[in-house]
């Protein structure tokens, strides 16, 4: 009898070495920090998101790698997310030569919104800053639409002249890019102002109907044709000037946001905006090639965040959508938050750049072309379920701004996963999330 | 302060890839989703262990073979929260000696098993911890508080999963579930009991994969007595390794069959067999 309950407790204690010992590498594989000492803070919450009755606190693990003993201090300063300095502490440091520490901070509580948090480390011979955000009660962070009066009516004759464009849809299959288990096909169609864009489509061979993941790319990104879909059809979309559409636009990053931006009618994003509902109607005419045209869900990150919500709030024909990190989202408050970075950065660099160089354009006839284009103005009309990403170390996108449009978003049936640590990028953990909140909403077993 | 970043995009399609392959236990369902899987099962002996582990010659002519069928069905209640249920039925022969009149035939359905399971912990959308808490009733009539069928007792079980990816530095693919159950019959002799279970699937490619399953199995009781139908037994032990072949012949259909055999045990059969079962999710 004794032998087999050996087993059995031998068996319970290798599972558990085993298991402690995985979730230390991958503990590891997140991220290496290196310098004479290191700071490590970690928000009481995960997330690094509080309550607005919440105290917050920050558990920070101090090592000293080298082999002296350290005495100083270490600061920290809080911030909102325009610069106004609102806290400032200091505790006192000493460490010895090759040792850890863990110190606890505590914050008082804070209202709805964004706060940078730096910590720093003053020794005599060193000193570092790690740079934080936490969030309080993003749910409830309420920003100004800035819509103008006659929006729904230039989207809908935006959309109109759309349609007065025939599409003259081409689909090659490229067996040079085929695999055995999928077929590559190159697309293109001719969209708004009778620009060719072209697409990839990718179809799984072992089934006959599949679900749709619409990808529409990131700013002045290059879409290739994505491999790595088993599960559904992957339809990624080159707007124009992106990847292979730039026939006719081909600028690089540094003015394509500016194309036109004097002019609301000619701002390239109004093109840019109706290839991305073209894309869609090339889905919906394509049903024979095994699209299930009931389960499309459209994807982006950055700039693609930001096109896949307007795709979706201008075509119902969306069935899910999932940004991460929305570009231009809340461009009011974004103008305001940058005006606090040290160094400019994309998309107010390019702005500004552009302002600066041309006598006149000023930030109310920026704003006066904008507001049309602003995701957060759009935001009201998405009514599918939505799944936002967001990187709260995120500069071009902030996530103040990110949350406003979020917060205006017309679908009760909506999540948002936070990523504290990540600049503009969401992590791993995220896209493992979106893969099972894709099947849990598809049904797909 | 310099941060290296060592994420990589591949991790994600290979859970997308692996989570094909995995069998029902220990991952979370998922909201509203479906799985039933029914299971065939073929059971033989003919020779026994002793209390000691020894190897006792069975009668020439006496045997023990039952035939199993079983239905699983779970639901997910949410994210992390499923119900299941287990339902069998069992066909038995219980041959004494040979010749007429030596053999007991029995059949019914044996004990129902309904629990809720709860997803604890998800490593990285990896790796899951899960308990489950079930309770056992039997659904046959007893005689005296006897049966083939089963104890006759109802009962309570509490299981604790770990499931998930292999670690890659033991396999770039494949996956593992692993279940510690202890459950508890409400009888005086009872029996208690505490298992461990362990399943190591290995992909050969997109839609077949082996698998090893590895059961040790304790029952303790104040009842000692040897019972040729390990159903109604309560004081045994064994150790089972199981090896399982299956083909995904759809996203909604996967198929197993595998063999067994009970290199040993104690006071219970020397057992071999094999089952077949289909994962369907709905």
């Amino acid at each position: 009898m004794k032998r087999i309950s050996y087993l059995i407790i031998l068996s319970i204690c290798l599972l558990l070495v085993a298991s402690l010992k995985v979730a230390a590498q991958e503990q590891e594989e997140e991220a290496v920090e290196t310098g004479d000492v290191v700071l490590k803070p970690m928000p009481q919450n995960k997330n690094a998101l509080f309550k607005s009755n919440e105290e917050i606190r920050y558990k920070i693990q101090v090592s000293n790698n080298t082999n002296q003993y350290q005495n100083g201090k270490i600061s920290y300063i809080i911030t909102t997310d325009e610069g106004k300095k609102i806290a400032i502490d200091s505790v006192h440091l000493s460490i010895r030569g090759s040792s850890n520490k863990e110190l606890l901070i505590k914050i008082s509580p804070k209202g709805a919104g964004f706060y940078r948090i730096n910590f720093i480390v003053n020794l005599p011979e060193y000193d570092d800053t790690v740079r934080r955000v936490f969030g309080v009660d993003p749910e409830k962070i309420r920003s100004q639409l800035h819509k103008p009066t006659d929006f729904d009516v230039f989207w809908k004759q935006s959309r109109e002249q759309l349609a007065k464009v025939v599409p003259s849809y081409r689909v090659l299959e490229r067996r040079d890019l085929s695999t055995d288990e999928k077929r590559v096909y190159a697309v293109e169609m001719r969209s708004y102002g009778d620009i060719l864009i072209r697409g990839w489509l990718v179809i799984p061979r072992d089934g006959k109907k599949f679900p749709v993941h619409y990808r529409v790319p990131g700013y002045v990104v290059t879409l290739k044709p994505n491999m790595d879909n088993d599960d559904f059809i992957a339809f990624d979309l080159n707007v124009r000037g992106n990847g292979n559409s730039k026939d006719v636009i081909n600028i690089g990053t540094d003015i394509y946001s500016v194309v036109n931006i004097d002019n609301k009618d000619k701002y390239i994003y109004r093109g840019v905006y109706m290839d991305c509902l073209r894309g869609l109607d090339f889905l919906y005419s394509h049903a024979n090639l095994g699209i299930d045209t009931s389960k499309i869900f459209v994807e982006g990150g950055s700039q693609g965040g930001s096109l896949a919500l307007i795709t979706a709030a201008l075509d119902k024909r969306v069935k899910l959508l999932t940004i991460q990190v929305p570009l231009y989202a809340d461009i009011h408050d974004n103008f305001a938050i940058s005006e606090s970075y040290d160094k400019q950065v994309f998309p107010f660099k390019v702005f500004r750049k552009y302002q600066s160089q041309h006598a006149g354009f000023t930030w109310d006839k920026f704003f006066s072309t904008f507001d049309y284009y602003d995701p957060q103005n759009f935001a009201p009309m998405v009514k599918c379920p939505v799944l936002m990403g967001i990187g709260l170390l995120d500069q071009f996108c902030p996530p103040r701004c990110s949350m406003s449009l979020y917060n205006h978003i017309g679908s009760t049936n909506k999540e948002f996963v936070c990523v504290p640590n990540s600049t503009h990028e969401v992590n791993f953990n995220y896209f493992m999330f979106q893969n099972l909140w894709l099947r849990e909403k598809f049904r797909i077993p | 302060m310099k941060r290296t970043f060592t994420f990589t995009f591949s991790w994600c399609l290979f859970f997308v890839l692996i989570s094909t392959f995995k069998t029902f236990a220990g991952f979370p369902i998922g909201k509203y989703r479906n799985v039933v899987v029914p299971t065939f099962s073929y059971y033989r002996q003919t020779d026994r262990f002793d209390i000691s582990g020894n190897i006792i010659k069975g009668k020439p002519g006496a045997s023990f073979t039952s035939f199993s069928a079983n239905l699983y069905i779970g639901y997910g209640i949410s994210r992390r929260l499923d119900i299941i249920a287990t339902v069998p039925y069992l066909y038995q022969v219980n041959k004494l000696a040979p010749g007429p009149g030596n053999t007991l035939i029995n059949q019914g359905a044996g004990d129902l098993l309904v629990g809720l399971s709860y997803n604890l912990i998800n490593f990285n959308y990896i790796r899951y911890l899960s308990v489950q808490v079930s309770g056992i009733a039997p659904l046959y009539k007893t005689n005296g508080g006897e049966s083939a069928l089963g104890l006759g007792n109802y009962g309570s079980e509490v299981k604790l999963m770990y499931c998930g990816n292999l670690p890659k530095a033991i396999f770039d693919k494949g996956y593992f579930n692993t279940e510690l159950a202890y459950r508890r019959y409400f009888n005086a002799q009872g029996p208690d009991q505490v298992s461990f279970t362990g399943t190591f699937g290995y992909p050969l490619n997109k839609h077949n994969q082996l698998s090893l399953d590895i059961l040790l199995f304790r029952s303790f009781s104040s009842n000692k007595e040897f019972n040729n139908n390990f159903y109604a037994e309560r004081d045994y032990a064994f150790f089972k390794p199981q090896l399982n072949y299956g083909h995904q012949f759809t996203r909604r259909f996967t198929m197993f069959v595998g063999g067994f055999y009970v290199p040993f045990g104690l006071n219970t059969g020397v057992g071999y067999g094999g089952t077949a079962l289909a994962v369907i999710k709905l």
